[in-house]
């Protein structure tokens, strides 16, 4: 497997990645920030768990995004050019996988504003 | 008795909602794409062209369960976060889970004493309750389906489960976590009174056990004794001092027996006594069948009387 | 979009083809003669996907048969309230037994087993590349299934249920072996179906029809890649759980023991890591199948392939943020539960995407109602209705009720048997006619599955209301007077409809599956996939090239043109089994992959392996390391015939194209194959520092427990020398291995020899570091996950042992040179990774405690 085809699949496969990093990161914090007792610390006047899973959310969302718009290019690029059929491929699944990241990235981000911290 | 169709408390009615909504939505949503699919297959072919494109996809695959599913996430999540939350001034009880049977302890509160019981939750209506749970075991599942959810009982874990009851009623609850060989004989009463009665009812449990009142009693008491039941069983006022059964102090006044079993009276007693491993096979307490029958009427109406 | 009508003669000149006609006299005999199975006995040591398939998908249904009449025993005892039928010991056993085969025994296999006949004549592949691999995995399954079902019978069998929870299944409360029997049958099935899905990963990217480029892959195949790296991913998670718990029960390690540091939860995460997407796992090739029938049913292309695809690969992320929502009942924080509703709600939208795309597909063209179809139809109706409940309980305060209550009985069963069970009965129903002489009756047909739709809503759909008026799960009986009465009667006479559906198809089997060769039905359906060209034990005569996603129906005349030997490779160029292995993105020809053919190697070795891990469980120790030491030989007997070297120069297979007929590194099947198994083994150790990590956080101040002492930190820097300089001398040992020269460098068995010593002296020195501290390993979870983690690494440490003086072996015996150096690259591989975790590990048993400093 080329550098390139790594790269492409990377871009293909990006958004869920991100959402996977997202869901890891943001579980994992919770949880050990409930469990040594940090529920009610607080980080520029919001609490560390709302915060967290926050920030998590938001570059989670950028990343997926950039992705997104590069596979938008990529796939653009390929109706000019005499791009293979693979690339295509690629570019056009990579468009609507990193569509989808988006709004499960977002989803998750949710509980942040309803439920609370650690109870 | 024993339904979440059937909500007796606050939290319960929220979830009820939850399910109704849920179900009328799924209902509505399974219709349309029976209906769909129906069409797809016999609609003739040129009113059905429409359908055979990528659209349909984005449209009903895509766009509709993003849509629905962004109004439903928040909806569960406000449900969730609303109900079974701890509250201020919420009357206090400790459950644990034993195989197959639960402990239930009232922490002293106030001028009341503290008192243990066993397969039975007796509760106020109107004030919060805050059920403290664990196991003492294996992993045991608190469920009272009128009142709410379910919780786990984990050994090394200590959860809470907080609910408000509504209305007076008897109620069911039951073990919902595969706990061995009698999982399906692990049940207890839910009694939910006006405040008056449970007062009532919490002073008497407090109390030590009654004398037994006439000499038949009395043996049975003798025979409690001699049978070595109090090495398991704790009868406060009396020697019988035992921790690993359920307390019997005032074993007569509860409605049921074997944890949830059968109805509790002497003949049951009896039988239960003498025959506990034919019953319940698998739980702790031994079958006592060489006991005459004389003194096993006389043990039974002795604890029968423990009211 | 529908197909074009297909022009009855049409003939291009013969220069657009490979390969000219007439072919010689002569080749098709030489191709045959290589892919014959053995006669007699011998038969059962066939390695062609054909036969091995058919094993496999017919050992699948006997457990679905037989995990069908356990369900049936308890529906009569749950008929009435207060039954006698069963005891409650029995049931328990039964319920525990029919959950696990139905899983473990039927499910993953059967779908795992249907991939491997179909896969390789879907992408036109003469077999998969690993053919004795799959004989191995299809025996050891076969053996250990078997001996596994046959503990219901002495009262052996497990009662824990099939989700294992600890305390209960720990030594205290499950002192009996029914416990084991799970721990090492199952955990050992599960290897089975891991190497299963390494064979599948590598044929899916490496063996395709020429052109078959990755946007004209089968959703089919899409669906099994994305099915075999969900298995790799998951199923370690079961298999570290199962080890801890049974070394928890064997050894007495607390990993789940509350009193001493453990806890029960621990293994609940790792069981539904595995649990929840195992679902998804059995799902996804069932829709893969579907995607397949339908567009041949309504005579159209697949409408949004690209969406389908797309929902595949979504449906195996967001499948691993799931697991929780069996855990809502735990107690565990709001916040936590709210990020698996999240996940759980997300994953319904790829699963809407599929349902539309199927519509539309229909809409699109002309559906015949085919048994076939009416299975899809079926499995449409029954699995959006347990996608909707499946959303329902997705919202963890409704889950709160539904948990362990029929309810969840009932959402699940819709969902398994109608997005798995249906999906598979359409599957047999459409591709029979690949395998056997006659097709299933279509009359039959249509009964089987009215009975099976009709019992399966009879028997499930009353359940919905039995869990919400209070029915728990998994009771052996339930007391009159609770208005469940009647609802369970229905269901009763529900799950018979249904057995009599199946009872149905086994008759309609039996009548008309007549096993072919090159005889089959042929393309009844007038389907467009590659499966359907002609074929024999060889797969297809020549290796065609594809130019759309449905070639039987845009390439007119393929089947003859294929038959006739027109395209790619169409005979034999090494004399031997051969395949054609292709670029992982476009499908181009690369190398020419000579295939091992029958032997009694993977089958000695499977029931060997069989034998150690069951005569384990019986605590017959010493017979079982005998049988582990036979199995182990058998394996390296059976590998001393791989790695055969280039026997002869490139050859052409046509179409000027020029192939190797030997191939190493990054281009080599078995290049991919040691990657695809250090992401396994990398999950399982992935998974123990999850452990290690979730034992801390239970432990607050006690990590490590008061009175233990940490090694000083000179040992495990000493141990992470030795494990780089093992590496580095591994590594000098490749570069002298470099060349076209066929050299033997005397230097390679000398630096893998002095790297040998080295990693063993890593692992030793790390031993001794924790053993003179006097560390228990029962004494707390602190010292049990230490520990833990010391043995799976000298587990590993051994394994590179064992490699390593295999590769020497093959330097001794002249059949290691700079040319055919495959053998030492998969070594060289599993030496990087072992080295790579034991620093890995290092820093975490020595740093972390230093890290957190106790908290």
């Amino acid at each position: 497997m080329s550098g390139t085809r790594t790269l492409q699949v990377l871009l293909t496969l990006g958004g869920m990645l991100a959402w996977a990093v997202q869901f890891t990161v943001v579980y994992g914090a919770t949880s050990t920030l409930c469990a040594r007792g940090w529920a009610d610390a607080t980080l520029f006047g919001l609490g560390v768990v709302p915060f967290t899973i926050l920030t998590t959310t938001l570059a989670a969302l950028a990343a997926a995004a950039i992705l997104l718009v590069v596979c938008v290019r990529a796939e653009r690029q390929s109706r000019d050019r005499p791009a293979s059929a693979t690339d295509r491929f690629l570019s056009h699944a990579g468009m609507l996988i990193n569509g989808l990241s988006l709004v499960a990235i977002l989803w998750n981000g949710v509980p942040a504003f309803i439920l609370p911290a650690c109870a | 008795m024993q339904s979440a169709l059937d909500p007796a408390g606050g939290d319960a009615w929220d979830l009820y909602w939850l399910t109704i909504v849920m179900t009328v939505g799924a209902t509505v949503i399974f219709i349309f794409v029976t209906a769909l699919l129906l069409y797809a297959i016999f609609a003739p072919p040129e009113s059905r062209a429409w359908l055979g494109t990528r659209r349909t996809i984005v449209y009903g695959g895509l766009a509709f369960p993003i849509v629905t599913l962004s109004l439903l996430l928040p909806y569960g999540l406000v449900v969730m976060r609303n109900t079974d939350v701890p509250q201020a001034g919420a009357l206090q009880i400790e459950a644990v889970g034993e195989q197959y049977w639960w402990r239930v302890r009232y922490p002293a509160e106030g001028e009341q004493g503290e008192f243990s019981t066993a397969n039975e939750l007796v509760v106020p209506i109107g004030r919060p309750i805050a059920v403290t749970v664990t196991s003492f075991d294996v992993i045991h599942s608190f469920w009272i389906p009128n009142f709410g959810g379910k919780i786990d009982m984990i050994p090394g874990r200590i959860n809470t489960f907080n609910f408000t009851a509504d209305r007076p009623g008897i109620y069911r609850g039951v073990c919902a976590e595969f706990c061995g060989a009698q999982h399906a004989r692990m049940a207890f009463d839910v009694m939910a009174l006006e405040p008056a009665a449970f007062e009532a009812w919490r002073r008497a449990q407090a109390q030590p056990a009654r004398e037994p009142a006439t000499p038949f009693l009395e043996r049975g008491r003798q025979l409690f004794r001699s049978g070595g039941c109090g090495s398991c069983h704790v009868v406060r006022g009396t020697d019988a001092d035992g921790r690993v059964g359920p307390d019997l102090t005032h074993v007569g006044s509860r409605r049921t027996i074997g944890a949830g079993q059968f109805p509790n009276n002497i003949g049951t007693l009896a039988g239960w006594i003498a025959n506990v491993q034919h019953i319940k096979p698998g739980a702790r307490m031994p079958s006592y069948g060489s006991l005459t029958g004389e003194d096993l009427r006389a043990l039974a109406g002795y604890l029968e009387s423990l009211k | 979009m529908n197909v074009p009508e297909l022009p009855k003669s049409f003939e291009r000149p013969d220069a657009e083809f490979p390969n000219p006609v007439p072919r010689p006299e002569g080749e098709l005999e030489a191709l045959k003669r290589p892919w014959k199975a053995p006669r007699g006995l011998s038969f059962i040591t066939a390695v062609n996907n054909t036969y091995v398939g058919l094993w496999y998908v017919g050992t699948a249904l006997l457990f679905f048969v037989l995990a069908g009449i356990l369900a049936l025993i308890m529906r009569v005892q749950l008929a009435s309230p207060e039954s006698d039928f069963v005891s409650h010991d029995l049931y328990n056993q039964l319920f525990t037994m029919h959950g696990t085969v139905m899983m473990f025994l039927f499910a993953v296999p059967a779908v795992e087993a249907a991939s491997v006949y179909l896969l390789p004549n879907m992408q036109a592949a003469r077999d998969l590349p690993f053919p004795r691999l799959s004989a191995y995995a299809f025996w050891a399954y076969f053996v250990g299934g078997l001996v596994f079902f046959g503990t219901i019978f002495f009262g052996l069998a497990p009662n824990g249920g099939w989700f294992m929870y600890p305390p209960l299944t720990s030594t205290k409360y499950s002192p009996a072996e029914n416990a084991d029997w799970w721990l090492l049958g199952i955990g050992f099935i599960e290897i089975s179906a891991i190497a299963g899905a390494i064979e599948i990963i590598v044929g899916v990217m490496k063996t395709r029809a020429v052109g078959m480029s990755l946007d004209k892959l089968p959703v089919y195949s899409w669906a099994m890649l994305v099915f075999a790296v969900m298995i790799v991913i998951g199923f370690p998670a079961i298999i570290l759980g199962t080890l801890l718990l049974e070394m928890e029960r064997a050894f007495d390690w607390p990993f789940f023991i509350a009193e001493r540091g453990g806890d029960p939860l621990l293994w609940q995460h790792l069981f539904w890591f595995f649990g929840h997407p195992e679902v998804y796992i059995i799902f996804l090739p069932a829709t893969g199948m579907v995607s397949m029938i339908v567009p041949t049913m309504a005579q159209t292309p697949l409408v949004g392939y690209r969406l389908v695809v797309l929902a595949l690969i979504a449906t195996g992320f967001l499948s691993f943020g799931l697991w929780v929502h069996h855990m809502f009942a735990t107690g565990l924080p709001k916040m936590s539960l709210g990020f698996f509703s999240a996940a759980s709600t997300a994953v319904a939208v790829p699963s809407g995407i599929q349902v539309f795309a199927w519509i539309a597909t229909i809409a699109s063209g002309r559906m015949k109602l085919t048994t076939p179809s009416l299975f899809i139809i079926g499995f449409l109706f029954v699995f959006t209705l347990g996608g909707l409940t499946g959303v329902m309980v997705a919202m963890a305060p409704f889950d709160w009720q539904a948990h362990d209550s029929y309810f969840v009985v009932a959402h699940l069963h819709y969902v398994l048997i109608g997005g798995m069970v249906f999906p598979l009965f359409a599957a047999i129903y459409y591709w029979v006619p690949v395998a056997s002489k006659r097709a299933l009756s279509e009359r039959l047909g249509r009964w089987v599955f009215g009975l099976m739709f009709l019992g399966m809503n009879v028997t499930f759909l009353p359940m919905h209301i039995t869990g919400l008026i209070g029915m728990p799960r998994r009771v052996y009986t339930y007391p009159v007077g609770m208005g469940w009465d009647e609802l369970n009667l229905v269901s009763t006479i529900g799950a018979f409809m249904l057995a009599a559906g199946v009872a149905l198809f086994v008759f309609d089997m039996a009548r008309n599956f007549r096993l072919a060769s090159e005889d089959n039905a042929g393309n009844v359906w007038n389907a467009g996939t590659l499966e359907w060209l002609p074929n024999g034990n060889y797969a297809t005569r020549s290796i065609p090239a594809v130019v759309s996603r449905e070639p039987l129906w845009d390439q007119p005349n393929l089947s003859k043109d294929v038959e006739d030997g027109r395209y790619y490779m169409p005979g034999t160029v090494t004399g031997g089994r051969e395949a054609l292995v292709t670029s992982p993105f476009d499908a181009r020809p690369q190398y020419i992959l000579q295939i091992p053919g029958p032997g009694w190697q993977p089958l000695l070795a499977a029931v060997f392996t069989a034998a150690f891990f069951l005569l384990l469980t019986v605590k017959f120790v010493f017979p079982a390391a005998i049988c582990g030491v036979l199995a182990l030989g058998c394996v390296i007997w059976w590998l001393w015939e791989t790695d055969p070297g280039p026997i002869r120069p490139p050859a052409d297979i046509g179409g000027g194209i020029v192939l190797p007929v030997y191939a190493t590194g990054p281009m080599n099947h078995s290049w991919w194959a040691m990657i695809v198994l250090m992401v396994v083994m990398g999950m399982v150790f992935t998974c123990l520092i999850f452990s290690y990590l979730f034992l801390w956080l239970v432990n607050p101040g006690a990590w490590p427990p008061q009175g233990v002492r940490i090694p000083d930190w000179i040992w495990p820097a000493l141990s992470a020398f030795l494990y780089c300089a093992s590496v580095a001398l591994v590594a000098v040992a490749s570069r002298q291995l470099r060349g076209e020269d066929r050299r033997k460098p005397r230097s390679v068995p000398i630096l893998i020899g002095v790297a040998l010593l080295l990693v063993g002296g890593a692992a030793a020195v790390d031993l001794w570091a924790q053993w003179q501290t006097a560390l228990s390993p029962s004494a707390h979870a602190y010292g049990a996950a230490v520990y833990a983690i010391m043995s799976l690494q000298i587990f590993l440490v051994l394994t590179t042992l064992v490699m390593g003086l295999y590769t020497i072996a093959r330097w001794l015996a002249g059949k290691l040179d700079t040319v055919r150096r495959t053998t030492f690259d998969n070594t060289m591989l599993f030496w990087y990774y072992t080295a790579g975790q034991g620093l890995v590990a290092l820093l975490v048993v020595h740093g972390f405690p230093r890290l957190t400093g106790g908290v």
